[in-house]
């Protein structure tokens, strides 16, 4: 519990300085504008104006610029998409009979998804443009200073050959941030947006519209709608089961069959190894539909076993749900240990045999030797490792919609199966269900699920505390 | 102050062209989207749709999409979908609901002549035609092995079971899948319909359903039974072990080929219930061609979308990939009536309903069911499973 605390206290104080840094600067948009002079007061009005009325010009009209295009962008359209956004649409789509064409004419409405993707783009442009807005404002006072001091300001081929030189790392950064911003925040937010709105199947644009709902998917999927809320309870515990079964199983079983083959007096080391290897040579996909096909309730498994008159009936490998569990992680140990193996090899090699001589002389077994030497170096090693993995297998939507595709089916779970995980789920009710307001809340939850337990296991392992330990 | 000027005139100029950049239409652009084993034969169709109208400039792109996923691909975005597309009729209401589809008003004249009024119907909502109706095939039927079954054993399920059983053969039917399974229910009297807020109503928990699903739990515990999807259909075919299976047309192919002579099909047999013998029910599916509302050019797309459903294409679709015709004339000819499943499918219609009525919410829960009968999960009584499933349905 302490650990958590002292997470929690690493975050607050995270969060506290930028928030103490934003109020610095908050504080000083105020007081360089009490303090500067009528060019710098300009300049709070006019974007650039510190900068082409002190000689600056080129700088000062690349910012005069972009103000005006951003003015002219919010006039032409940005305008409409932001005043959109709190409604997310008022007309619906309409028909008109045309009587020369001899059809109901359909009269376009207001899309509402298309709305709200772009009034999220308008914010964030508004939001680029304000942090410009600032360093425009921040270059005036600065200017201001200096010409009151004497010196001479940049020009810009000066500050043109900077970004080349001192502040190369801007170049360079500048195009990451942009395609950042532009593939992975705003989708981002979009999503986020979508959970807090009723775009589910009643609500389907281009014929409809949706509006925001605010918490309400929330309260449904944790306690007001039972069968929400059961579904997601039972498959959230069975995703962390499955997330803790084939992470440490791999790990594990990946482990000791690498130190099989380390250890001495195996002979063909390499061919092993490289015939465990191969397995991986083969695309996981393709072993996992022949899997499924090959365990079928009359799959060529249970029709063998039937034929050899080892059971009576075919056994429901993949078609009862505790069976199909177990036979999930199974395979998936099958799918996984090659993997394992490899990694666990080379750093139990990297392990100094004095410790292992040092222990033998003290008189340590085999299983004392495993748990005092080997198992402490290999998590001290790999914590990150199995982190990143486990996050990997509460996600992993591969192994499950291959292998099963989240059946059998059951009726206790909302359109989802015993064998499907959180996100498989989310994945049926987007695409047969077209509730994307539940599918995208769900999101958000795994979401804070995720980054809870991975900061809480991060900053608490060996790895990241005892970094010198082993050098 | 010159600079700034200019700075902004370039500015407006650039504006202003982007505005009025956009030119007249010359040429009519279409998409269609259609199945994977379709293209070809499309784009014959099309072709001859352009010779025919000279007049105008097309420019018609095929996609491949197919009909049981059409509805899916159109919502995701419905701007960039297909202007004319086939999709299956369970799909119509979705995209009714969803404002996807055009009426239907031109091209029209004779429709009560060339098709059957439940035709039309199941092209319908509220009587209002939305789609082209293309295809009348998509149902299901009882194929079997002429030699092992007569024509009076496959008129009862149990008769067939057991005969089945004796000889250590299988009687095959995918029970864990909503479209199969209902036709025990629909025999029995069972309903789907849509409630006043839009949302499926079920009533295959009343005593009539309890009857159907006491008889599924009967005959999947058959020692003569065996379910599964196609594949196994078709490998038990192929190896003798399956003597008689509920499928539809798009295996008549392999199914003819594997019992030669012994090819045989007829409509879904009586099962038993408490109170008596019922008659299996059955969906009927049709398939048919919708004008995106989204279109830039309905007229055009509706035009396109009559030609692809006119008797000579129903024809040509029979020919070439043996799907039946929904227009009676086509559907009349001595080349339909002489196909073997296609006469059972129409043997069938008689007690088939049309799968308009069934949202998307009823396949999970339903397949959910034939899974529990399956997997002989009896934790639960009928009664209570068939309640937890039609809850499901009605969410």
């Amino acid at each position: 519990m302490n650990k958590i605390k002292e997470v929690c206290a690493v975050i607050i104080e995270t969060i506290g300085s930028i928030i103490g840094k934003m109020g610095r600067a908050f504080v000083n948009f105020f007081k360089h504008f009490a303090q500067g002079d009528k060019i710098t007061k300009l300049s709070y009005v006019v974007m650039g104006a510190g900068c082409f009325l002190r000689g600056q010009k080129a700088k000062g009209f690349i910012y005069l610029g972009i103000q005006v295009c951003y003015i002219l962008f919010m006039i032409l359209s940005g305008g409409y998409y932001l005043s959109m956004l709190p409604t997310l649409g008022t007309n619906q789509q309409g028909e008109v009979w045309n009587e020369e064409l001899q059809i109901y004419q359909v009269i376009k409405g207001d899309n509402s998804m298309l709305l709200l993707l772009f009034g999220v783009s308008v914010v964030l442009v508004t939001f680029g443009i304000f942090i410009l807005y600032l360093m425009s404002v921040n270059t005036a006072y600065k200017n201001e200073v200096a010409v009151k001091n004497g010196e001479k300001l940049l020009s810009f081929k000066e500050e043109w050959n900077m970004l080349f030189n001192e502040k190369y790392h801007i170049t360079v950064l500048a195009l990451p941030v942009v395609l950042t911003f532009l593939f992975n925040v705003l989708p981002l937010i979009f999503t986020i947006c979508i959970a807090f709105t009723n775009y589910d199947k009643m609500h389907q644009p281009p014929g409809n519209l949706f509006t925001w709902v605010g918490f309400e998917n929330f309260t449904q999927v944790l306690y007001q709608n039972p069968l929400w809320a059961t579904t997601f309870m039972r498959l959230l515990t069975w995703t962390l089961i499955w997330a803790f079964f084939a992470t440490f199983l791999n790990y594990i079983f990946g482990m000791l069959l690498a130190m099989l083959i380390n250890k001495k007096g195996i002979y063909l080391k390499k061919m092993w190894r490289t015939i465990f290897v191969i397995t991986i040579a083969v695309p996981q996909f393709v072993s996992l539909l022949l899997m499924s096909k090959l365990l079928n309730d009359q799959g060529s498994l249970n029709n063998l076993l039937i034929s050899l008159g080892w059971i009576e009936d075919y056994i429901p490998f993949l078609t009862k749900g505790n069976i199909a569990k177990i036979t999930v992680i199974v395979i998936n140990c099958w799918v996984g240990i090659p993997y394992s193996m490899l990694i666990t090899s080379g750093i139990l090699m990297n392990i100094p045999q004095d410790l292992y001589e040092a222990s033998k002389i003290d008189g340590a077994g085999p299983i004392r030797q495993f748990f005092s030497i080997t198992l402490p170096y290999m998590l001290h090693v790999t914590t990150p490792y199995l982190i990143t993995q486990f996050m990997g297998n509460i996600n992993n939507f591969n192994v499950i919609y291959l292998l099963t595709a989240g059946d059998p089916k059951s009726l206790n779970l909302y359109q989802a199966g015993e064998t499907d995980l959180l996100v498989t789920w989310l994945y049926k009710l987007t695409v047969n269900e077209q509730n994307y307001a539940l599918a995208a809340t769900i999101g958000i939850i795994i979401f804070l699920l995720l980054s809870f337990i991975s900061l809480v296991t991060y900053n608490n392992s060996n790895a990241v505390k005892g970094e010198s330990d082993f050098q | 102050m010159k600079k700034l000027l200019s700075i902004l005139l370039v500015l407006l100029m650039a504006c202003s062209m982007m505005v009025g950049c956009s030119k007249e239409p010359t040429v009519v652009n279409l998409k269609v989207w259609g199945a994977q084993e379709d293209q070809e034969m499309l784009a014959g169709m099309i072709e001859e749709f352009k010779a025919a109208n000279a007049d105008k400039e097309w420019n018609i792109e095929l996609g491949v999409v197919g009909e049981p996923d059409a509805a899916k691909k159109y919502l995701e975005d419905p701007e960039a979908a297909a202007d004319v597309f086939a999709f299956a009729n369970d799909q119509l209401r979705d995209l009714v609901n969803a404002g996807g589809l055009y009426k239907v008003t031109r091209n029209t004249e004779n429709f009560s002549d060339i098709y059957a009024p439940g035709t039309i119907d199941a092209a319908s909502i509220d009587g209002t035609l939305y789609a082209y109706p293309m295809t009348a095939d998509n149902g299901y039927f009882m194929y079997y092995n002429s030699d092992f079954f007569t024509a009076d054993d496959v008129k009862d399920f149990d008769t067939m079971l057991d005969k089945a059983a004796a000889a250590g053969k299988k009687v095959f039917m995918d029970v864990s899948n909503g479209w199969y399974i209902a036709s025990f229910f629909l025999g029995n009297g069972g309903t789907l319909s849509i409630g006043a807020d839009g949302k499926q109503v079920c009533d295959f928990n009343n005593d009539k359903g309890v009857e159907a699903g006491e008889a599924i739990k009967a005959i999947t515990a058959h020692a003569g039974f065996v379910t599964g999807d196609d594949s196994i259909l078709i490998a038990g075919i192929q190896d003798g072990s399956i003597v008689a299976g509920v499928s539809g047309t798009w295996n008549a192919e392999s199914i003819s080929k594997a019992w030669g002579a012994a090819y045989a099909a007829t409509k879904l047999p009586e099962y038993t219930t408490a109170s008596g013998k019922v008659q299996m029910g059955s969906f009927a599916g049709y398939k048919l061609v919708g004008v995106n509302s989204q279109t830039k050019a309905p007229v055009e797309a509706m035009d396109l979308a009559a030609w692809l459903t006119n008797e000579a294409n129903q024809v040509v679709r029979f020919e070439k990939r043996a799907l039946g015709p929904a227009n009676v004339n086509a559907a009349n000819s001595d080349a339909v009536k002489a196909n073997v499943a296609l006469a059972a499918l129409a043997q069938q219609s008689a007690y088939a309903v049309s799968q308009k009525d069934v949202l998307g919410s009823y396949w999970t829960p339903a397949e959910a069911f034939g899974v529990a009968m399956e997997g002989k999960d009896y934790s639960k009584s009928v009664q209570e499973q068939l309640n937890d499933m039609v809850a499901q349905i009605q969410q």
